[in-house]
């Protein structure tokens, strides 16, 4: 079971600008990503809209295979900037992982 | 793949303590402009970022990597940072190959062949040129990119700098898009190859271009390299993955997972070498990646200093 955080959006826009609010799940950007590694960077950033912090925090390994190509922020459909949501949940868990 | 706060940190503590993320100092690694009678003052400084420099220093570090991967060892990389400093550089120092140091060297001095060659007004000094941060920006350690990157800007702007020639795309990012942005410092940026202005005919040649994340798609600069060697007479193949809709060569991966970053070079290979048109990289980490994948490529500045 996941405890989910309603208020985490607006947490995570603290460690950048783009939080992913617009992404409405499509999966171009899995599609499109060199990794080609399931549901990635998708997944991740459905956890973030649905606050599910402690569910980013068990797959972090996940966000450092992002290569920050670029390539899923130039062809989303909806401007969500899903490789900008990478970064910004990247700096999230470092903080994170320095807070503890 | 190795844990990535154990990468994390050790990028950080190396740069914090000696400003450059492998722990080797600049006196070590940038030694390519001796000998080169630069001027130090000129319209813009040349800046390498040290990113050529460093890639015998990240073969050396990666073939280590390869080596520990996925075994029982890889979860020890987070001691590395209690080794000395001094002593963990002068280690890499060793195992960083000479003949790669040699060809990183080459790249820079070709640049400032087509820079002076196309009457560029440029100057260096070298206790001025320093790692931008870029690698702890990508890894998300904001606050210690920050840090890093405020010491670099703020050095170029206590020496009245305002305008700067760059050699590589991560580089040339960190200092037109992240600076201003993160740290309000701003400077006029370009690149070497936007400096280039050189004629000639060098028979009609076909390249393949492989054109780096950061300029194809963040700084959109992909028609630039084109120009320039179009100029010379070369022609550029079309391909699909290229411009703004380019392919990473992997190289980003390398630090956190060595057998990650060549599947995805492998991949990039195979889409660039279909023709077997020579292959032309910008980027130093584009460079390493795609040889080590077995491409036949060379870099923009061997190429367009060819013959000068």
């Amino acid at each position: 079971m996941a405890v989910v955080n309603p208020e985490f959006l607006q947490t995570l826009a603290l460690s950048g600008q783009d939080a992913g609010a617009e992404c409405f799940n499509c999966g171009t950007c899995a599609a499109i990503c060199p990794l080609v590694d399931g549901h990635f960077p998708r997944k991740m950033i459905r956890y973030a809209q649905i606050g599910a912090e402690q569910r980013i925090l068990e797959n972090a390994l996940e966000l450092w295979k992002c290569l920050h190509c670029g390539l899923c922020t130039r062809t989303c459909p909806r401007g969500a900037n899903p490789g900008e949501v990478i970064l910004a949940l990247k700096r999230h868990v470092v903080a994170a992982w320095r807070e503890r | 793949m190795y844990a990535p706060k154990d990468i994390v940190e050790l990028l950080a503590d190396n740069v914090r303590k000696t400003m450059s993320p492998f722990g080797v100092s600049k006196g070590r690694v940038n030694g390519w402009w001796k000998g080169q009678d630069l001027p130090r003052d000129g319209k813009a400084l040349l800046f390498t970022g040290l990113m050529y420099q460093f890639v015998p220093y990240i073969e050396a570090t990666t073939r280590q990597l390869e080596r520990f991967e996925d075994t029982a060892w890889a979860g020890r990389l987070g001691w590395a940072r209690l080794a000395p400093k001094f002593l963990a550089g002068l280690g890499l120092d060793l195992l960083a190959s000479a003949e790669s140091k040699r060809k990183a060297a080459e790249h820079l001095r070709d640049i400032v062949k087509v820079l002076r060659a196309s009457g560029a007004d440029f100057g260096y000094r070298p206790e001025l040129d320093a790692y931008s941060g870029i690698l702890l920006y990508d890894l998300g350690d904001q606050e210690n990119f920050e840090r890093h990157a405020r010491i670099v800007a703020e050095s170029l702007q206590q020496a009245g700098i305002e305008r700067i020639i760059t050699v590589d795309p991560h580089t040339t990012y960190a200092l037109k898009v992240l600076y201003p942005k993160h740290l309000g410092i701003s400077f006029a940026v370009r690149t070497y190859f936007e400096e280039a202005s050189l004629t000639g005919d060098r028979g009609g040649e076909t390249l393949v271009l492989h054109d780096p994340c950061f300029y194809g798609r963040y700084l959109e600069l992909s028609d630039a390299p084109r120009r320039a060697l179009a100029g010379l007479g070369y022609q550029c193949a079309d391909l699909r993955e290229s411009g703004a809709f380019t392919s990473c060569c992997g190289g980003p991966a390398e630090s956190i997972s060595p057998r990650l970053s060549a599947e995805i070079g492998a991949r990039r290979v195979e889409t660039l070498g279909g023709s077997g048109a020579q292959i032309v990289s910008m980027c130093p980490i584009c460079l390493n990646n795609l040889e080590k994948s077995g491409a036949n490529v060379v870099d923009l500045s061997s190429v367009l200093a060819r013959g000068l």
